[in-house]
């Protein structure tokens, strides 16, 4: 069932970016010509490439806007206003509901973040010629530095993604379990969303400050020896296990906490 | 199979600290079409919301087919909101896929030639539909199910006469029988005679629950009669002017 769920929030997920993806790589194409063009263009070329470049600049910034809204709103119109009434009704289990509006969030947030570099990468390719020098430079530096361990590299980068995954999960559910929260009260239900979020992220600072202040923050101590003194590969994987499994506990006691209150509390008056 | 289908003990709901249903018991059999009769604001929505697990109870249980609300429940009931529920992006189709997707007991042929009789184009969107045309779609949706309990809030509200009717007669003529299906509203001659069974419900309470022929024969008089006694607005609510 959670397969089918999934397809359903996708469908919804292309029908909101379907237009804009391709949007932002095609304008980046547009951005390439015009810029690349500007040195030998009379001023009609350079008002073209300005407008192409605000009008790609419009577009990155409605791409990211576009998802933090498309992902508060397929949460709380979703499973919490009237689409809820659908939701809520299918045999489904209400983990699989919130599982499958997460996954669908952490997507849409990675594929903007991937169209939006690999757009800079297409905007930049006709200067990459001319900085040939610098760029490979820099790399033959990077290779250096990583003394030629590529498998390790690689592995970084994954564990990199995975942590920004992650990170980007926690982030979503804690906004999940605020609009929980805020479900749970009779009136000013949005007013009260936000309130929880705010709590929310009071009281994670303060249990974090309270743990720093009574342990001296062995984490953070062993997570900074880690990575800054880094005795090796192992150590620098071991660091971003370490940071990966922390955020992950956290996401998952939020998760587990909107499973509750959607499970035992939902009230779609 | 359970004798009953369902079964609701000491069942209380409260908003707040208004109660919405006081202590309702109530047990429904199989294969019967039972009307929840009451003005606004007594609790039906309340009671039909609970068995879609769409509210939670304050106290008391209630189970379908004997088991407490759950995906299997939710797999046996079919509900018809009061309110549209979809999205507006998506076409008549798009909807029925959803339902055989996650609904063993949709039929999706019927549901299009539920469509063709009703005179919906499957392939249009919703966004562009009248919202007439939208409760027949989310009619089809519901119909369109053999469900072992059809849970029906106010279907025929806001509607035409003549509009009443057809509704009725689709959901007689395409419920299925071994099902119950259970009609919420306050417009009684309307349905009256296709109900097997009645619900009084007043103020969160039941204060009526037998057959139709019985209501007949011992009260001498329609279940529509009976239901303007026993909801009188009293003089001070504007009854007497």
């Amino acid at each position: 069932m959670f397969f089918r769920l999934l397809k359903y929030d996708f469908r919804s997920m292309l029908k909101q970016f379907g237009l804009i993806w391709p949007a932002a790589l095609v304008l980046a194409v547009v951005n390439s010509f015009t810029l690349s063009g500007m040195e030998s263009t009379s001023r009609t070329g350079e008002t073209v490439a300005g407008v192409a470049m605000i009008v790609y600049v419009a577009i990155m910034i409605a791409m990211f806007v576009t998802a933090v809204i498309f992902v508060i709103q397929r949460f709380y119109r979703g499973l919490l206003g009237d689409e809820g009434y659908l939701m809520h009704t299918l045999p489904v289990k209400s983990w699989e509901l919130i599982a499958s509006k997460l996954v669908c969030a952490v997507a849409v947030t990675f594929v903007s973040i991937v169209v939006a570099i690999v757009s800079i990468l297409i905007i930049c390719r006709p200067f990459l010629r001319t900085w040939d020098a610098d760029f490979f430079e820099f790399f033959h530096w990077l290779w250096k530095n990583f003394d030629g361990n590529v498998f390790n590299a690689i592995v970084i980068l994954v564990e990199l993604v995975v942590l920004l995954l992650v990170g980007t999960a926690q982030s979503y559910l804690m906004l999940y379990l605020s609009m929980g929260i805020g479900h749970l009260f009779h009136k000013n239900r949005v007013a009260m969303s936000v309130a929880a979020y705010i709590a929310i992220q009071a009281g994670i600072n303060t249990v974090f400050g309270f743990l720093g202040g009574v342990f001296n923050n062995p984490l953070t101590r062993m997570l900074e020896h880690l990575l800054w003194e880094a005795d090796g590969w192992v150590d620098l994987h071991t660091a971003f296990w370490i940071m990966i499994a922390a955020t992950g506990a956290v996401a998952a006691v939020y998760f587990f906490a909107a499973n509750y209150i959607l499970k035992n509390k939902l009230n779609l008056e | 199979m359970n004798e009953q289908l369902v079964t609701c003990a000491a069942l209380t709901k409260h908003y707040g600290s208004k109660p919405a249903l006081n202590s309702v018991n109530l047990q429904l059999g199989r294969g019967r079409i039972v009307g929840l009769l009451g003005p606004n604001g007594s609790g039906k929505t309340t009671l039909i919301k609970i068995l879609c697990g769409l509210l939670q109870p304050t106290d008391g249980s209630v189970t379908i087919d004997g088991q407490p609300i759950s995906p299997y429940t939710k797999s046996i009931v079919s509900y018809l909101p009061d309110r549209m529920y979809f999205a507006d992006w998506m076409t008549a189709a798009d909807l029925f896929d959803l339902f055989a997707d996650f609904y063993a007991d949709f039929d999706q042929e019927k549901s299009l030639s539920m469509c063709a009789s009703l005179g919906v184009s499957p392939r249009d969107r919703l966004k562009t539909m009248s919202k007439g045309t939208k409760e027949k779609v989310q009619l089809v949706l519901v119909m369109a199910r053999k469900a072992q309990l059809y849970l029906l809030d106010e279907p025929i509200a806001g509607v035409d006469p003549a509009a009443r009717d057809f509704i009725l007669n689709t959901i007689i003529t395409n419920y299925n029988e071994n099902g119950t299906v259970m009609i919420s509203t306050h417009l009684i001659s309307d349905i009256e005679k296709v109900l097997d069974e009645a619900i009084f419900l007043k103020d969160g309470q039941v204060v009526l629950h037998d057959t139709v022929d019985n209501i007949r024969e011992r009260e001498s008089k329609s279940v529509d009669a009976l239901f303007r006694e026993v909801f009188r607005a009293r003089n001070f609510e504007g009854g007497a002017y």
